[in-house]
């Protein structure tokens, strides 16, 4: 069953939507979470976290299937070093940017500019993870 | 404008909110597609998209399709943010980025975004995800490896903000 571009658009409204309204497209919230002064990012990784695993749980109880009929997958990622030094490395690019990946697009949405800078650093970043992985295919997930 | 119209779409959400429309994310997306949450190989599939004939294995690889899901899934993300803060009265274009250019004046701080756009980048790859993939869907659906990258994010978000990010963002009071 081939799904719609526009349902994965509309799913991503919805993201961006939720992204911008609960205020994790701030630098402040990001900076507040890694000083310790501002928690509410985490508690609403914490309770998205909750929340999915409830949805998930509920999917398999409804008998594990899409709105399709197709059975639901759920890959798991193997744990390999990579996990934690490209954790690091992600980590430290989180805390100057004040953004992640999905973040970072809700901020150019939103109209701040300067966003763009760590979009072009993001396709940069992931331009560089090609051409090392050429020469250390280990490094591949 | 009504009272519940002004709560969802204008002022900011309380936390619960939040952390319950992203939640959602998760089995909403295996209900309608069949996929996993993740935003970071999104940014692989737009370099695709612009370089389709390129001989990086791991483009090639990993995209077999130019206009894959993940464009639409972005172009939406853009989208929705962007309504969310022409709703909310946000200027439609800014060059403040909070407590990063109360203290740096624009181009430093178009530095400091551009590395840290890099590593994220350049580490989301490296650990197979990023805050959505492994930190929300892979840490319900009970990964260890999500786990431990998570750790790892946050370990490494701490320190630095601690040792890095402070000192740069020292004089303004921030």
């Amino acid at each position: 069953m081939k799904v719609s571009n526009a349902t994965y658009a509309a799913l991503g409204m919805f993201f961006g939507f939720a992204l911008s309204r609960s205020g994790v497209t701030e630098y402040d919230m990001i900076h507040g979470m890694f000083t310790g002064r501002n928690l509410s990012v985490v508690y609403i990784m914490g309770f998205a976290i909750v929340v999915a695993i409830v949805g998930m749980q509920l999917l398999r109880l409804a008998g594990n299937r899409t709105i399709h009929g197709v059975e639901i997958k759920v890959h798991q990622k193997p744990l390999r070093w990579g996990n934690v030094v490209g954790g690091l490395i992600f980590g430290t690019g989180w805390a100057l940017s004040g953004a992640c990946p999905g973040t970072v697009i809700g901020q150019v949405g939103e109209g701040k500019v300067l966003a763009l800078f760590t979009v072009a650093g993001l396709l940069f970043g992931t331009y560089l993870y090609c051409l090392l992985v050429e020469k250390w295919p280990g490094l591949s997930a | 404008m009504s009272e519940l119209a002004r709560l969802i779409f204008i002022q900011t959400w309380p936390w619960w909110a939040g952390g319950l429309a992203i939640g959602l994310m998760v089995p909403g997306m295996y209900l309608l597609t069949n996929t996993a949450l993740g935003v970071s190989t999104g940014y692989g599939n737009v370099l695709f998209c612009v370089m389709p004939s390129t001989t990086l294995s791991w483009l090639r690889k990993t995209f077999k399709d130019r206009w894959g899901w993940r464009i639409f899934f972005l172009g939406g993300m853009l989208a929705g943010s962007f309504i969310s803060a022409r709703l909310a009265g946000l200027p439609l274009a800014t060059l403040s980025m909070g407590a990063l250019t109360s203290s740096l004046s624009t181009w430093p701080a178009a530095l400091v975004l551009f590395t840290g756009g890099t590593l994220l980048g350049l580490g989301a790859r490296i650990a197979g995800g990023c805050t959505s993939g492994h930190s929300i869907h892979g840490i319900a659906n009970l990964h260890v490896s999500s786990l431990i990258t998570t750790a790892a994010f946050f370990a490494a978000g701490v320190l630095v903000t601690k040792f890095l990010v402070i000192t740069l963002l020292k004089g303004a009071g921030a």
